[in-house]
């Protein structure tokens, strides 16, 4: 459950700033802050998130997710005991799939690569949107399932967009929408996140439910832990050499 | 305060478990529309023959893009040439008139709702709306009175100034019609040019050259519900040279007296050159070569003259000045300045291969050889100016008037369309509802259908006017059954849309009705006229043969003083309720002896209005409800009343809350408190009775809603709308427990319907993306539950148990407020499979191991708190498979699974050992002997794991199959079967649980003869012995979960949080 601490904070925002005078930067700060606040997050230097991903109805595959300042990412998800990576050292991206028999790694594709750059961002593109040469819009208020949103509309410096519905209670994320740009056309998706828990004063969603919008298939990543700042190797991060 | 009951005290059993919040501090929960969203309807399409189009309009590029205006179903935007359509305006009116891109700047889109090709089903706009992002988001700007849009124009260089040529409303006076002016992008309108309140503007153009000028075509129209008019003295073409401020009206040349609807273009081709297409008495093409100020008469040829109401657009080519397009029945063009038109893609006897009644055209202005049509039936494009066309199925905006189901399984759902014929298809298969599973019956407009009770290869149909067929399914025979005139009697008055009704109490009989009442015991073979005419018989609205007003249009659209409604009661059948189009609620209570007119005793509603539905009561004889729509007479407002004593009394149960004119409306039959009410905005439940009112807005956009059926042996809401097709709501049964109680729990599982435990199969096919795929319910069991509050933090999981209390899934549980639906794949988790050099070939494979019909526990893990219900899953209705076949399947999967979990045990124990024995051998000197050993042990152990697995690298397509592959396919392939193996599956498995006993001795033999030789020699040595990693480390090892671990990264442990339980 919440830290009183952070409850209390929480509740004293809302209850301090009347709605309608809320701009997108107090929303942006506020949102920080129920998570535990910017200093904080940016004091985090790696993370490690283990967990499950639904992949399909019924296929369920154990992935361990692996971030590292300043820009490394690392995924891994096994299926039929085998895994699968991807992963970012900053510079390079690479993937190996021995599904397809492959044992080598391979570079990843540039549509590809500008996605794992945006991932590998640890304080997402909130935190100091400006420096990152992003623009954020309050687009007003909307109801995502039923219940009161702020809705914050991010556009990328690359043109993308990442509009948040960030809870008018707790200013937290419900929903995130996403258009990126793959070869002249907009892909859309939408990511529902809940069961926000507390780890280390920082809160994080363990539910994480995205799909592409309109689409069948949706992927769910149940997160059964989150490690604050464990030793990852950078070489975890590197493009494995053939020997 | 709340007083949860928490999983111990907790009756497993209870099939609903409300966990009340404290009733004495409830403030009263809403029942509104997000506390059923969460149900979700699915679109099951079809759009297979789409439906109608009344505007388009694209921008020119690389990428061509393109809007299609549906008359019902909204806006809808492709980026893709046209191949992918998405729906773009569903929170807003469906209705669409008029699309408009800002040229000087494409990110600006205009809409005006309200269709303009104003037929008798027509719907009904509520002004213009603006997007400044290409259609991502709307702002209505105004005009939400004007009903109709036919022309919205944006000034070439200035984006803010922009003109709407508002047809205004079409069953009443309206001073909300004509021209209007904005220069500020719609912050302020000015209303430009105005005749009369019965008169809007048809169609408005712009002279290219000189965006001052404009002209535009005015319209004395009206349609009442049994009379249409188009034209009157007060119609006429005008023109404006200052940008709208002022207006002349143009005569020189052009028809005196009565003028109809005007369409009007202008050439970009050339200076002053307009085309004008006039409807009078003889309705013409005109053409100005000089902006207007004299004319020449040209073609009145049927491309020219037919229907102008429907037909009204009129579209000079871009480049080629002699050329212009007008739709008609079909698309038709002049290549000679109007003098001729000849249809396009028109080939043989038969027509065009689009749909005909065609309403807007856009011709690419950068390549004249691309044409978008809009018709009945769709978007078609062409790459040949017309020659040939592609049709658009990736549009689902059918227009359904009526829906049926029939008793197979999967059920299979019937309905008429607009112009589109009587179809049926199924509710559910496998990988999706494709356009290519759905069958046309009968031609022309398609209304009521229904499949015979007794032989589901028997369908009875129409089309307008009474038209009444019986087909076979199987070979389309198809056998005329209408009621004919005996000696004496008068002409029958059958509706436009004239009812069906199969008894509910007697699978042999049927009605059907015109201005009597008709029934046949013998499948429409013979009909007995039970009742005198039931409507008010009015000859002043018996004038269909000469409506249309300047052209005859007499299609039976217009045909009134007819039954429009029948419903006999569930409790008695010798109850019947009628409803008739002028306004009368009669019944009979002795089987069509006597009848009674019951509509006096309803107050609030005007005298004559419509019934639009009844519905009888399935709780009591007495009950009917029946909805009234006037919109055909400029009375817009819902209308719904219960009587409970026979037509006696009446009670209204519309509320404020319910918005647009109503259709129909259903009672669930086995909760009377629960109301589905369908109106021209969208679907509304009430769980009270009617005191309350929710509109439903799970997946369904503010489209008409026609009809409504409730499955009887399925539980769904069948929903047809009138512009997105059919949707099905699965398994109401949670709203029938949604009481006023559960709505203020804070949480409350609730009760659904037992989960079909249906196997997923695939349809091989590959049809890129340009095609309409409706969704099928997932192969899964039904988890329901309500929250009063959206949950934010800490767990919302759901655990399903056996009835041994094992665990055997974990689910991620819905977050939302109110009703949520979580989905289990009813199997347990797959098993860990040995590594390999790739994919084991069946994707059932990748699947848990079934489990059998039967009834679960569930147990919701809420933050601290736990919650409990239960799951009930049946074997699929009509499975041929015994419980004998299903039990056999399941003992063989779950010997499959242990072997496949052995074997990669045995693989990993294997590995490590071999491992070991490697990296103590590389402590060693080189010529060392012990180093020898060792090595050869690793090397012996390796041969023997590599016996078992594949390990050839081939790009996935080595066709290399081990004894991993071996047992991992055969586990796949009885997996996803759900009745008994063949003999040589299980001789097969016997032969690989063999080859894997023997795997397993030879290793144990390997262990026994060489390594506890080594380790002997290895403890002397003071190094770390072999070891044979046991089944408990390998197991703790895999859903401990070890990823990276062989490039030396760290172990990241994940916990097995669902445990195979059968093991």
């Amino acid at each position: 459950m919440l830290r009183p601490a952070l409850a209390a904070a929480a509740i004293v925002a809302f209850v301090a700033v009347p709605v309608s005078a809320q701009t997108a930067d107090e929303i942006i700060a506020k949102n920080l802050e129920a998570k535990g606040g910017a200093d904080k997050l940016k004091a985090v230097q790696s993370i490690r998130l283990t967990g499950r991903m639904l992949i399909g109805p019924g296929v369920e595959a154990p992935i361990v997710l692996e971030l590292k300042r300043p820009r490394s990412l690392r995924m891994d998800i096994a299926v039929q005991g085998m895994t699968i990576t991807q992963a970012y050292d900053g510079t390079a991206g690479w993937m190996l799939n021995p599904m397809s028999g492959r044992t080598e790694p391979e570079e990843l594709p540039s549509e590809a690569m500008k996605l794992v750059e945006e991932q590998a961002d640890m304080d997402g593109p909130f935190v100091d949107y400006k420096e990152k040469g992003n623009t954020v819009e309050l687009q007003g208020k909307e109801q995502v399932e039923g219940t009161d949103c702020y809705k914050l509309k991010v556009t990328l410096k690359s043109g993308d967009t990442r509009t948040y519905y960030i809870d008018a209670e707790h200013y937290l994320e419900v929903k995130q929408e996403s258009r990126t740009n793959v070869r002249g056309s907009d892909m859309e998706n939408d990511t529902i996140v809940g069961d926000w828990k507390e780890v280390d004063g920082l809160l994080f969603p363990f539910s994480i439910d995205s799909g592409q919008v309109g689409g069948q298939m949706r992927q769910k990543m149940t997160v059964e832990k989150i490690e604050i700042n464990p030793a990852i190797e950078d070489s975890r991060f590197k493009m494995p050499v053939k020997k | 305060m709340r007083a949860a009951t928490r999983l111990g005290a907790a009756s497993v059993a209870a099939a609903c478990l409300s966990v009340a919040a404290s009733l004495a501090h409830a403030q009263g929960v809403a029942v509104d529309s997000d506390t059923f969203a969460g149900l979700e309807a699915r679109a099951i399409g079809p759009a297979t023959m789409s439906g109608r189009i009344s505007a388009v309009a694209a921008v020119a590029g690389e990428r061509l893009t393109i809007y299609a205006g549906a008359a019902g179903g909204g806006l809808w935007k492709s980026v893709d040439g046209g191949l992918v359509f998405k729906p773009v305006f569903d929170k807003y009116n469906q209705s669409i008139g008029a699309v408009a891109v800002d040229s000087s700047n494409p990110k600006h889109v205009w809409v005006g709702t309200g269709e303009t090709w104003v037929r008798n089903s027509v719907s009904v706009g509520d002004g213009v709306y603006r997007s400044a992002d290409a259609g991502d988001t709307w702002t209505r700007i105004g005009l939400e009175r004007t009903e109709r849009v036919s022309r919205i124009l944006v000034h070439p260089k200035d984006g803010n100034t922009v003109y709407v040529c508002a047809a205004g409303a079409l069953f009443s006076d309206s001073d909300d019609r004509g021209v209007y002016r904005t220069t500020d992008a719609g912050k302020t309108w000015e209303k430009v040019l105005y005749v009369a309140p019965d008169v809007g503007c048809a169609d408005l153009a712009m002279a290219p050259d000189d965006p001052g000028v404009l002209y535009a075509g005015l319209w004395q129209f009206r349609r009442l519900p049994w009379f249409f008019t188009s034209g009157g003295p007060k119609s006429g073409l005008y023109r404006s040279k200052d940008g709208g401020s002022t207006w002349q009206r143009l005569t020189r040349d052009l028809p005196e007296g009565e003028l109809g609807r005007i369409a009007v273009s202008t050439s970009p081709a050339k200076a002053g050159l307009v085309f004008a297409t006039i409807e009078a008495e003889q309705t013409r093409l005109y053409r100005s070569d000089d902006g207007g100020e004299s004319w020449e008469a040209l073609s009145h040829s049927s491309a020219v003259t037919a229907r102008p109401f429907y037909f009204s657009r009129l579209v000079a080519d871009p480049k080629n000045v002699d050329r212009v397009y007008k739709m008609g029945f079909s698309a038709a063009v002049s290549d000679d300045g109007g003098r001729t038109f000849g249809a396009i893609g028109a080939s043989g006897i038969f027509g065009p291969s689009y749909h005909g009644d065609v309403h807007d055209i856009w011709v690419n202005p950068a390549n004249p050889e691309q044409l978008v049509i809009g018709t009945d039936g769709g978007v078609y494009i062409s790459y040949n100016r017309g020659s040939t066309f592609r049709f658009v199925g990736s549009l689902s905006v059918s227009q359904y008037y009526h829906v049926s189901y029939d008793m197979e399984w999967p059920y299979n759902v019937y309905g008429g369309l607009q112009d589109n014929s009587t179809w049926y298809g199924p509710s559910r298969r496998g990988g999706g509802i494709a356009n290519k599973h759905w069958h046309a019956l009968t031609g022309g407009d398609g209304f009521w259908a229904f499949p015979d009770p007794e032989d589901p290869d028997v369908v009875y149909d129409e089309y307008q006017g009474g038209n009444l067929f019986r087909v076979r399914k199987s070979s389309l025979e198809s056998k005329d059954i209408k009621p004919t005139p005996k000696a004496g009697e008068p002409r029958y008055r059958f509706n436009w849309n004239t009812p069906i009704h199969l008894s509910p109490n007697d699978p042999r009989t049927m009605y059907y009705g015109a201005q009597f009442l008709f029934r046949t015991r013998d499948k429409g073979e013979s009909w007995e006229r039970i009742s005198p005419d039931l409507t008010t018989n009015d000859p002043d609205k018996q004038k269909q043969m000469n409506s249309g007003g300047l052209t005859l249009d007499n299609s039976t659209a217009e045909n009134h003083c007819t039954i429009f409604a029948i419903e006999e009661s569930p409790k008695d059948a010798q109850t019947i309720w009628v409803g008739t189009d002028d306004g009368n609620v009669q019944l009979t209570r002795d089987g069509g002896k006597t009848w009674t007119n019951v509509v006096g005793n309803v107050t609030g509603v005007p005298p004559h209005t419509w019934v639009s539905s009844i519905e009888a009561g399935h709780a009591s004889a007495g009950t009917a409800y029946v909805t009234l729509d006037g919109h055909m007479t400029g009375d817009m407002k819902a209308y719904l009343f219960v009587t409970r004593d026979f037509g006696r009394t009446w009670t209204s149960l519309a509320t404020p809350d319910v918005a647009g004119y109503a259709h129909v409306v259903k009672e669930d039959p086995v909760n009377p408190d629960l109301l589905f009410l369908g109106t021209e905005f969208g679907l509304w439940i009430s769980v009270d009775g009617g005191r309350q009112w929710g509109q439903f807005k799970g997946n369904l956009p503010n489209v008409a809603v026609r009809d409504l059926a409730i499955h009887p042996r399925d539980h769904d809401l069948i929903v047809a709308t009138h512009g997105r097709g059919l949707y099905v709501v699965d398994d109401i049964t949670p709203l029938r427990s949604l009481t006023a109680r559960v709505v203020e729990s804070e949480v409350a599982f609730l009760p659904s319907r037992p989960s079909p435990m249906v196997m997923p199969t695939f349809e091989f096919g590959f049809n890129g993306d340009a095609e309409f795929v409706g969704a099928s319910p997932a192969e899964a069991g039904v988890i329901t539950y309500y929250l009063k509050k959206r949950h934010m933090f800490g767990d919302l999981k759901l655990e399903v148990y056996d009835g041994q209390g094992a665990r055997l899934a974990t689910i991620d549980g819905g977050k939302r407020r109110g009703i949520n639906r979580v989905q289990w794949p009813m199997r347990s988790r797959a098993p860990r499979n040995a590594p390999g050099a790739g994919a084991i070939s069946s994707i059932f494979s990748l699947l848990g191991p079934r489990v059998l019909p039967g009834t679960y526990t569930v147990r919701m893990i809420k933050g601290k708190e736990a919650f409990a219900s239960t799951l009930t899953l049946v074997a699929e209705p009509g499975s041929r498979h015994t419980d004998a076949d299903r039990v056999a399947q399941r003992d063989a999967v779950l010997k499959l699974f242990g072997m496949v979990e052995r074997l990669a045990h045995l693989a990993d124990a294997l590995a490590a050992a071999s491992a070991q024995a490697r990296q103590t051998a590389g402590k060693l000197p080189d010529r060392n002997r012990l180093r020898g050993r060792l090595e050869a042990l690793a090397t012996e152990l390796e041969s023997q794991r590599k016996a078992l697995v594949s390990e050839q690298r081939g790009e996935g397509i080595s066709g290399e199959e081990k004894l991993r592959e071996e047992i991992g396919t055969l586990y796949g392939n009885i997996n996803g079967y759900e009745g008994r193996p063949t003999q040589s599956q299980l001789d097969r498995m016997a032969v690989l649980g063999g080859d894997l006993d023997a795997a397993m001795a030879k290793f144990d033999a390997t262990f026994v003869k060489d390594a506890a030789a080594l380790n002997t020699e290895l403890a002397r040595q003071k190094l770390p012995p072999i070891t044979r990693m046991g089944w408990e480390e390998w197991d703790q090892s895999r859903s401990a979960f070890s990823l990276g671990a062989d490039d030396g990264g760290p172990l990241a442990r994940a916990e097995g949080r669902s445990p195979m339980a059968d093991r």
